[in-house]
């Protein structure tokens, strides 16, 4: 137990640095980037509009000081940091003074529960098919669901997205193609607008689903290939334990591990959104929102969505690491 | 097992059907319009007068709920160019223009019924001198010493210094300042207050949007009348609704489900398809090239801070390296309207300038050293309608002027042998087909463009790459992509394809870009420029020209004249390659509404974005009722 508990903390030493490298190198990243926010917000007040040289030069000024992007770098990202402990990313620059979190707490319910059914609906489907097919390897139904499915897996998600758009957008227009939900309905806990949210959300769901059953499929049909030639399989084949009690508890149970630690690591990259998917068919998420920020050079917004990401990821990951030597035994505290 | 069964059909079927049945705005009473800045992050901001509201601007808020004194056309108005909107006459100057008086029409309320009278006024012209971070705070600030309303219906502003053009500041091309209400902004700070619900001084009122940002409704007021709008009828849509419809494609789409009446903007690939595809959907030209030219010349830019681009010879050399009609074909897919001057081709601009001096522009001469050559092919947008007609027939105009305000007039044949000339002129040599700068070096250039955010001039900068690459120059395309503007007000580029050129449209006056063209504006190199001289030219020639319109009114005849002598210093000077008008494939779908302005009916810019795209209300009519 004591060893254990060494485990736990040096996991959790070790998250923490790379939570600290990580949001440290972004910073820099978007900070040294050749965006100015500054810029990028007179581009936009003065592209079609007022061009006193003399009133922009002016408004340049008052516009860093509204910001605080004129001191030196170092300050400001002690700033930051100073910040993020008191769970405040600041405010957005390109919507001052509303801040970050607001921005992203907007967002981040439609991210989530898009991308979050959508990776568990892939994780059990592509789980359960590849378990199947590498369990029954001679069933002609299971080895076509493999041929379809694997068809589907190289096609890039945002492709499959355009395709779904020209199919059930214009050939046969029955599904919603933009947006969470449809204009002029009042929002609300009420089965209409449940309704509407779901099936704006069939679309976006289904060209990620297709593409990413076939990740976990193969991985879940290889891991099934391995374990079925174990010796424990084979004794309890032999000694005439039923196949559908083997598959669930000898075979998928032990193939499943590696499969659950990808599912936390892919739980905890959704918090990036499906950038593509969001911009094909309009849908108010995080990568949308992470998108207009780094076009507007709004550092402060990139910084909170991919902070978010670098401790969700992270956290996926150390929950993984100290939940495995719970789960496999045969994982051995160093 | 039944009852499952029936349950999940019925699920499906909800599912699956077409329409949300609570909708709260009737379809045939809503004109559906593209929000080109699509999904607004921050919804709730309606304070227009912030930067963080210049965001959302095109969702409506400047289109239908704001207002100020005037309005200028891009095209040709509904009663004249020139609209005095809260103001009832034009402004009023003193003889040396230190002072602007301001005549209020009366009878303008706001939408929660108080009246609109010069106290507002007064109040936003304060209100931004005494703040900093406004949008229009410097503006005001840099020219108003002190304003005041000696009644309620007149506002004079006493200003720093002389300026005739002071009223721009108030004059609506794309957007101007806008009039804040006294009685809502009073006690409160103009920088964090949301202003929501906003209070309209426009025909129209917010009516709901969405959380996300998605899209924005708005409902005619029930007392329009008591709007400036309402001088030329009654708005035909009950609601607009702004939303934003995704990529392109998924904009055809929309349109072709009649989901979306008005697009913004479409690439031209999209605009064919829906011209073949959709009867129902019209655009500016009723043909080929379909699209809404706005008043915004892109143009080849040289950074003047560069040694290479010093000499006129070499500048002149890679005009001629260019051949247009590739450049409309690779850009627009020839749907282009050609410039070959430093005015925009749209508006009024070609009878103010382009069809005057299309004389002088034939019989311009230039001197390659080797020879004296007539550069101006008069017949080059005649060429691109001829080149495009096998493919296109009847799209395609047959009439000379068509033509012209189609396509363009002319611009300069593509001349490899005098470009060449010219190099030589300048001190530099040819090895093999490589040009050699006058220090010895390889003519190299790096070339700007801003990618993905406008594709349309992205290929047009890749074309011209590859035809100056075939004459000799080592040229590398930058694309910037998201920092292009950081860079290019930063002066970080050798070449870039931009603008610097925009001008009202619908008036002749060219003060809107070309003041700011004056050398007292031009940085240091390293520093950052101000709009819009980005290729940061300087001439004693163009000051004494700036120095002379800012002399003369707004209206006076004279001003046309010095235009003439600007377009005819770019020519001899080309500081600047000016290419085409910026063209905007607005498509307009006519299952819902009619009236929509075109090239036959030219009464206002349908280009959705706009303010001044709210006189389109007043046309519009349903077509179901």
């Amino acid at each position: 137990m004591r060893s254990y508990g060494i485990y736990v903390l040096t996991r959790f030493a070790q998250f923490l640095l790379v939570v600290f490298i990580g949001i440290s190198l972004t910073f820099f990243i978007t900070h040294l980037s050749p965006i100015d926010p500054v810029e990028q917000m007179i581009a936009g007040m003065t592209a079609m509009g007022q061009s006193d040289p003399e009133a922009v030069s002016l408004m340049r000024t008052a516009l860093q000081e509204l910001y605080g992007t004129g001191g030196p770098l170092i300050e400001q990202y002690f700033t930051y940091w100073g910040r993020i402990l008191s769970a405040d990313f600041g405010p957005s620059l390109s919507s001052f003074p509303t801040p970050v979190s607001v921005l992203i707490g907007r967002a981040l319910p439609w991210t989530i529960g898009l991308l979050a059914t959508c990776t568990v609906i892939s994780w059990v489907f592509g789980n359960l098919l590849g378990g199947l097919a590498g369990y029954f390897r001679e069933n002609r139904m299971l080895k076509l669901a493999g041929v379809i499915i694997m068809g589907f897996h190289p096609v890039p998600y945002y492709i499959i997205a355009f395709v779904l758009l020209i199919i059930f957008g214009l050939m046969w227009p029955i599904l919603p193609t933009s947006g969470g939900a449809a204009a002029n309905l009042p929002r609300g806990w009420n089965a209409e607008y449940l309704i509407s949210v779901l099936r704006h959300s069939i679309l976006p769901a289904a060209s990620i689903i297709l593409v990413g059953l076939g990740g976990w499929f193969m991985g879940m049909r290889a891991l099934v290939s391995n374990v079925i030639t174990e010796d424990y399989v084979t004794y309890a084949e032999l000694g005439g334990v039923k196949r559908s009690r083997i598959l669930p508890f000898y075979v998928i149970r032990n193939a499943l591990v590696p499969q659950v630690t990808g599912l936390a690591m892919s739980l905890g990259a959704i918090f990036n959104g499906a950038i593509i998917v969001e911009f094909v068919f309009s849908y108010p998420g995080l990568g949308r929102l992470l998108i207009s920020a780094v076009y507007a050079g709004d550092y402060g917004l990139v910084l909170g969505v991919t902070t978010i990401s670098i401790v969700a990821v992270s956290a996926a990951v150390f929950l993984i690491d100290i939940l495995y030597p719970v789960f496999d035994p045969r994982v051995k505290l160093a | 097992m039944l009852g499952r069964l029936t349950l999940a059909v019925l699920a499906s079927a909800a599912l699956f059907s077409a329409a949300a049945s609570a909708q709260e705005v009737p379809r045939n009473q809503n004109l559906i319009v593209e929000n080109p800045n699509g999904t607004i992050a921050n919804p709730d901001w309606f304070n227009i007068w912030t930067p963080a509201g210049n965001l959302n601007q095109p969702t409506g808020l400047h289109q239908l709920a704001m207002d100020t004194f005037w309005y200028i056309d891009p095209d040709y108005g509904l009663d004249g160019v020139w609209d005095n909107s809260l103001a009832a006459e034009p402004p009023i100057y003193n003889d040396d223009f230190t002072q602007m008086t301001v005549r209020l029409r009366e009878g303008i309320y706001w939408s929660d019924g108080v009246e609109f009278t010069a106290d507002d006024v007064v109040f936003t012209a304060e209100t931004h001198m005494k703040t900093d971070g406004l949008v229009r705070s410097a503006a005001f600030q840099v020219n108003v010493e002190s304003v005041e309303a000696p009644d309620p219906y007149t506002v004079v502003f006493n200003l720093k210094r002389p300026n005739s053009r002071f009223h721009s500041l108030f004059t609506v091309r794309w957007n101007a300042a806008w009039i804040m209400p006294k009685h809502v902004f009073e006690g409160k700070d103009p920088l964090t207050f949301n202003f929501n619900p906003p209070v309209s001084l426009g025909a129209y009122t917010l009516h709901s949007y969405d959380p996300n940002g998605q899209w924005f409704t708005w409902e005619k007021r029930d007392d329009w009348e008591r709007t400036t709008l309402a001088r030329f009828g009654e708005p035909g849509p009950q609601y607009v609704t702004y939303v934003d419809p995704g990529p392109p494609d998924r904009r055809v789409i929309a349109q072709m489900n009649h989901e979306l009446d008005i697009i913004h903007d479409v690439s031209p690939e999209g605009m064919f398809t829906l011209a073949r595809e959709a009867p129902s959907s019209i655009a500016w030209f009723d043909g080929f090239p379909y699209a809404h030219p706005d008043p915004t010349l892109p143009a080849v830019l040289f950074n003047h801070q560069h040694e290479k681009f010093q000499n006129r010879d070499v500048r002149w050399a890679l005009a001629l390296a260019i051949d247009i009609k590739a450049v409309a074909m690779a850009s627009y897919r020839g749907a282009a309207t050609i410039s070959a001057i430093q005015v925009p081709p749209t508006g009024t601009h070609p009878d103010y300038y382009h069809i005057p001096l299309s004389e002088w522009l034939s019989e311009f001469e230039i001197d390659t050293g080797q020879q004296v050559i007539r550069p101006y092919d008069p017949t080059i947008g005649e060429q691109i309608a001829d080149m495009l007609r096998p493919s296109m027939g009847d799209a395609i105009p047959s009439d000379p002027d068509k033509i012209m305000r189609a396509f363009g007039a002319g611009w300069w044949k593509q001349d490899l042998e005098a470009a060449a000339q010219l190099m030589e002129k300048a001190g530099f040599t040819r090895r093999g087909n490589d040009w050699y700068m006058p220090n010895g070096e390889r003519f190299t250039i790096r070339l700007m463009v801003e990618g993905d955010g406008r594709p349309v001039m992205t290929r047009a900068g890749t074309m011209i790459a590859q035809q100056w690459r075939d004459f000799g120059v080592d040229v590398t395309v930058e694309n910037a992509q998201a920092a292009f503007f950081t860079r290019r007000n930063g002066g970080d580029f050798e070449v870039a394809i931009s603008w610097s050129v925009e001008t009202w449209g619908g008036h002749p006056d060219l003060s809107f870009f070309l003041d700011s063209w004056h050398s007292d504006f031009v940085a240091p190199a390293g520093e950052v420029q101000s709009p819009r001289n980005w290729q940061r030219w300087s001439s004693p020639e163009l000051d004494k020209i700036i120095e002379q319109i800012r002399e003369v009114e707004f209206d006076d005849p004279k001003g046309i004249e010095l235009g003439h002598e600007f377009v005819k210093l770019m020519v001899e000077e080309m500081p600047t390659i000016p290419l085409m008008a910026y063209n905007v494939f607005t498509v307009m779908d006519t299952t819902y509404w009619t009236g929509y302005p075109t090239a036959d009916d030219p009464y206002t810019n349908p280009v959705p974005n706009w303010a001044n795209s709210r006189y389109m209300m007043v046309r519009l009519r349903p077509t179901q009722q």
